[in-house]
């Protein structure tokens, strides 16, 4: 009995304590931690809270973006200059690199941010979620309204074909969800030296590919790498393109039945499995989250000639080592036949308003911001590229060589990504359609077997189309 | 949560009763994820409680200069993050500037040159490789605690009777001990499952094509990555009951009269 | 023949201890070692072979660690939080093992298999829920006393890193204190020592390697815990896991794998000492306790 009673005193002596201590800490750390302001959150916010507290009229946007590799530094600058513009509203930012695991408790407690900037195709998924959920806000009419603090509308200021995609209109119904915010042409990555020095022409159909292929093997370099099976979306999607178009992508995006059995498609596999017998031996065990940087480091040591990428890259691997005379050159993804049309995807960012948010008319007068002059040279002075008119003649040397991609004239751009559904326990389509082809490459499955996966997963999706 | 239609936010939940057990019982990927765990639990508990029960006893039964050194050394591993621990068995697994490979080529032994991550047969061993690497300092402390308690009275008496060291070690220490190995038996299944995830995540991503995925890597990717909360929470049902179910069965067959000294 | 051969195997198996240590040695220094180099290491040469000698030492790599991680406002919460949740659990964890181990009531089977499930619960499932009840908590709180107390507070989350580790340290404990021969609680007895005595001046003393054990390994836990820290310490008061994660890779960016490896050897170095400063009284033991026979 002793021991109980001693057990049940000691527990509440350090409940009690612990709360006497924790009011304690509160009071005399409130101050303190007022101004020890958190890096991520906007300084002068947090000092006119401090001055003024809540009772001021107006309202408290919040802001949730992704840091990636522009840095949270920009974040704060255009949420100083909009409030600047618009006195009676408040930017309290949240800038993570792992914006998901910040977020999602609150989400789930009910307090939503009003403007969140995460793309899709994420490992948390989180957008994606909310898509599948509804969960998130109708911004079409903002393409029509004036872009805060400026005369013309955010429709004039986007790039056109930006906000037709499934990736900004993820229920294909013509309704806009997600504003188009940072984009990266992707294509395939290679040392623009090293064709120089051995005279070779970048390849522009599948057959001339092959051709390069045995000829830089005969010198011990192997024709392809890729630094995981996820870069294979944009690729697997430019050729798509390639073979049919917008038509055939959207068909095979939103789950069209038969659409991986047909012929075309087919050529799509037989490639990839032809490309597998190319690709440098070591690719597939470097192909993971730790080590796909030595993928990427194979061009530059001239071990490899191309792999799938985005001008991401440059920055990523700015510091490592390269050989002579290295440059980096980036080409779309090849044609089927001479002559016939190439694709490079745009891959971008997204900014998009949670259905539950508080402050719904301010968050889309936030996200018309995003596309002032103000904002864009903000963003593109911290590397930030925003799909607005002229925004590449603003962009210096090798940036303006990647995003002046489709100057070339038979290269057109190609967005979007598989059409929304209703979640389907078990099965998900990126898996499926890209991570297999680690097994295609090492032989493990062949491409029917391949096929008849991805047919399937199609299948249950179509099923579970909104 | 497991019997719901959910994907994590949205007020439509939808009550499916037991739809997503069904689902999962047909789901190749999750028994291939099955299949992985239940492999990694018994090769890392295995070879860990060998090497850890060895160099326990060795290290407190036997008087060895440095034997302060070692018992330091053999817990390092332990302390480092698993971040760290991927980063280190990248470089020994490299396919070509890798230790393992390297070793290999310099005593001209190129048979057994592997991709140890790019080969999906080996690649689970691989993994199990560096969480055997990583266990067994914590699973050594543990015994040479509980080694420590035994009365050295006892190997006294044995050693006068004549009792050779190995003898010694399995009519005294093992017997003695054989609460605590019992117990890190349930250890050795928590921890492989938990730890295995965060290795998983951090050093294959669960690649090449699914053939390193683990219990938990598979529910985080179904609860989040597809948006399916509820599936994967029935994922993590099945995962509470299985382990509880194994620590369950392993116990009982381990049974014996607890020896107090 | 007899003679001669006891001797031999003697040495044989000497040698062969030495082998096995010396191996699982070089096992471990190569890679840890590999570790230390590479925190001084500057970020080009991470692309090259990994195994090449640093160039040099980059000693900024601990600075720049030390500083993008905030480890010094950090440093400060972290060690409350593991002082005082290793604290709380002792103090709950001890009685509470000691009395499942050794005495048989009604429920008792059940508390033991309660506590058993315990272990088998991740933290990674329980943090969203732990942070919504928290957040009702609050509101409630709110409402009587006019502010929220239970996030961003350094107590609150020892106190449920204390009850996290609960089930896995009763657990631990409970089986050792089974192996604990009963004589002596007998024999404290017959000395007329209450229940409370016989646990402290008696099963305690001969219960600390396992003490240790438990001290040592959830110093550890709490240490390097940051999924729970990251949830409900949304504000400040953030721990040095937390801090570390800033110097993880951004998205499509450089890795930054100099200050990430350095940052780590900061962090676990306190373990590394602790751990040196406890071992021995891990193998110490019976020599407190003595009895003979």
């Amino acid at each position: 009995m002793n021991v109980k009673k001693l057990l049940f005193a000691l527990s509440v002596l350090f409940l009690t304590i612990g709360l006497v201590a924790c009011s304690d800490s509160k009071s005399s750390e409130g101050k303190e931690t007022n101004e020890e302001t958190n890096e991520e959150t906007n300084e002068e916010t947090n000092e006119e809270t401090n001055e003024e507290g809540n009772e001021e009229e107006g309202t408290t946007l919040h802001v949730a973006a992704l840091e990636s590799a522009y840095g949270a530094d920009m974040w704060e600058k255009i949420a100083d200059s909009y409030e600047t513009t618009n006195e009676n509203v408040k930017i309290e930012l949240t800038i993570k690199k792992n914006l998901e695991e910040v977020i999602r408790p609150n989400m789930q407690a009910g307090e939503y941010p009003d403007v969140v900037l995460l793309a899709t195709g994420r490992p948390e998924a989180l957008t994606e979620t909310l898509m599948k959920e509804n969960g998130l806000e109708n911004i079409t009419d903002i393409f029509d309204q004036k872009v805060s603090g400026e005369d013309s509308t955010v429709n004039e200021k986007i790039l056109d074909g930006f906000t037709d995609t499934l990736a900004t209109n993820p229920y294909a119904d013509g309704e806009t969800y997600l504003a188009p915010m940072f984009y990266s042409p992707t294509g395939l990555f290679y040392n623009a030296g090293l064709f120089e020095e051995k005279g070779w022409d970048v390849p522009k159909t599948w057959d001339e590919m092959w051709e390069l292929g045995d000829k830089a093997s005969e010198e011990g370099i192997a024709l392809f790498t890729y630094p995981t099976t996820g870069y294979f979306d944009t690729f697997i999607g430019s050729m798509l393109y390639a073979l049919g178009g917008p038509d055939f992508f959207n068909s095979a995006m939103t789950y069209e039945d038969g659409i991986w059995e047909s012929d075309k498609s087919t050529e799509v596999f037989e490639t990839i499995e032809k490309l597998a017998s190319y690709t440098e031996k070591n690719t597939v065990a470097n192909a993971n989250p730790n080590d796909f940087t030595k993928n990427q480091q194979l061009v530059l040591d001239n071990k490899a000639l191309f792999m799938p990428n985005g001008n991401w890259v440059v920055d990523e691997m700015k510091e490592a080592p390269r050989a002579d005379n290295f440059e980096w050159g980036m080409t779309s993804i090849p044609a089927f036949e001479d002559g016939g049309d190439r694709y490079a995807f745009t891959f971008f960012e997204q900014i998009w308003v949670p259905s539950a948010a508080e402050n719904k008319v301010d968050a889309k007068d936030f996200i018309t911001y995003m596309y002032s002059d103000e904002a864009s040279s903000i963003f593109l002075e911290a590397g930030a590229v925003q799909p607005i008119e002229g925004i590449t003649d603003q962009l210096d040397g090798q940036k303006q060589i990647f995003y002046g991609i489709y100057d070339d004239e038979d290269v057109l751009p190609a967005m979007g990504t598989f059409a929304s559904t209703e979640p389907v326990a078990g099965v998900n389509m990126g898996d499926t359609l890209y991570g297999t082809i680690g097994s295609v490459i090492s032989g493990k499955i062949t491409i029917e077997e391949w096929r008849a996966s991805v047919e399937e997963a199609s299948d249950k999706l179509r099923e579970a189309m909104n | 949560m497991s019997l719901y239609r959910w994907g994590g936010f949205s007020n439509t939940k939808e009550f499916v009763g037991f739809d997503n057990f069904i689902t999962l019982w047909n789901d190749v990927d999750f028994i291939q994820s099955f299949q992985n765990s239940i492999l990694l639990i018994v090769v890392v508990a295995i070879f860990t409680l060998l090497i850890a029960v060895f160099f326990a006893a060795v290290l407190t039964k036997e008087t060895i200069p440095g034997g302060n050194f070692f018992r330091v050394i053999f817990y390092v591993p332990n302390i480092l993050s698993i971040v760290v621990i991927a980063g280190v068995f990248s470089a020994i697994y490299d396919p070509s500037s890798g230790l393992l490979n390297s070793i290999f080529g310099t005593l001209s032994l190129e048979n057994f040159q592997q991709m140890w991550l790019g080969d999906q047969d080996i690649i689970i061993y691989s993994v199990a490789g560096a969480l055997v690497w990583q266990a067994i300092g914590y699973y050594m402390v543990m015994y040479m605690s509980s080694m420590a308690s035994i009365p050295p009275s006892f190997y006294e008496a044995a050693s006068l009777e004549g009792a050779s060291k190995w003898k010694q070690f399995t009519n005294i220490t093992l017997p003695l001990i054989w609460n605590t190995i019992r117990t890190t038996l349930t250890f050795y299944i928590i921890s492989t499952i938990n730890l295995s995830f965060l290795l998983v995540k951090a050093m294959t991503g669960g690649g090449p094509d699914g053939s390193t995925e683990v219990f938990l890597s598979y529910m985080y990717d179904q609860a989040y990555g597809n948006s399916t909360y509820g599936y994967g929470m029935a994922i993590g049902v099945v995962v509470f009951i299985f382990s509880f179910a194994l620590a369950a069965i392993v116990n009982h067959i381990t049974k014996r009269d607890v020896l107090e000294y | 023949m007899s003679k001669s051969n006891g001797p031999r195997t003697e040495v044989l198996f000497k040698l062969f201890i030495y082998v096995a240590l010396i191996t699982l040695a070089i096992f471990i220094i190569v890679p840890v070692g590999w570790v230390f180099l590479a925190s001084i290491k500057e970020n080009a040469e991470f692309y090259g072979s990994p195994w090449a000698m640093p160039v040099g030492f980059h000693f900024e790599n601990f600075i720049e660690a030390f500083n993008e991680a905030q480890m010094g406002e950090y440093l400060l919460n972290s060690i409350v939080v593991t002082v005082f949740a290793l604290l709380i659990l002792l103090v709950v964890a001890l009685p509470a093992a000691y009395v499942l181990s050794r005495f048989k009531f009604r429920g008792n089977g059940f508390i033991n298999s309660f506590v058993k499930a315990g272990l088998f619960i991740n933290v990674s499932y329980i943090a969203v829920p732990i942070f919504l009840m928290l957040l009702d908590w609050n509101t409630v709180m709110n409402t009587i006393f006019g502010e929220g107390l239970l996030l961003n507070n350094r107590l609150v989350l020892a106190f449920i890193y204390a009850a996290t580790a609960l089930p896995f340290t009763i657990f631990l404990l409970s089986s050792y204190f089974e192996t604990l021969p009963s004589d002596f609680e007998e024999a404290a007895s017959i000395d007329g020592a209450g229940y409370y005595r016989t646990m402290f001046s008696v099963m305690l003393p001969m219960a600390i390697p396992s003490i240790v054990i438990v001290i040592l390994f959830n110093f550890l836990l709490f240490w390097n815990e940051y999924i729970l820290a990251l949830t409900l310490m949304p504000g400040e008061n953030q721990t040095l896991p937390v801090g570390l994660l800033n110097l993880m890779a951004a998205e499509r960016s450089a890795v930054n794998y100099g200050p990430m490896y350095a940052g780590m050897v900061i962090v676990m170095l306190p373990t590394l000492i602790l751990y040196i400063f406890v071992q021995k009284r891990l193998t110490q033991g019976m020599t407190v306790g003595g009895l003979k026979g």
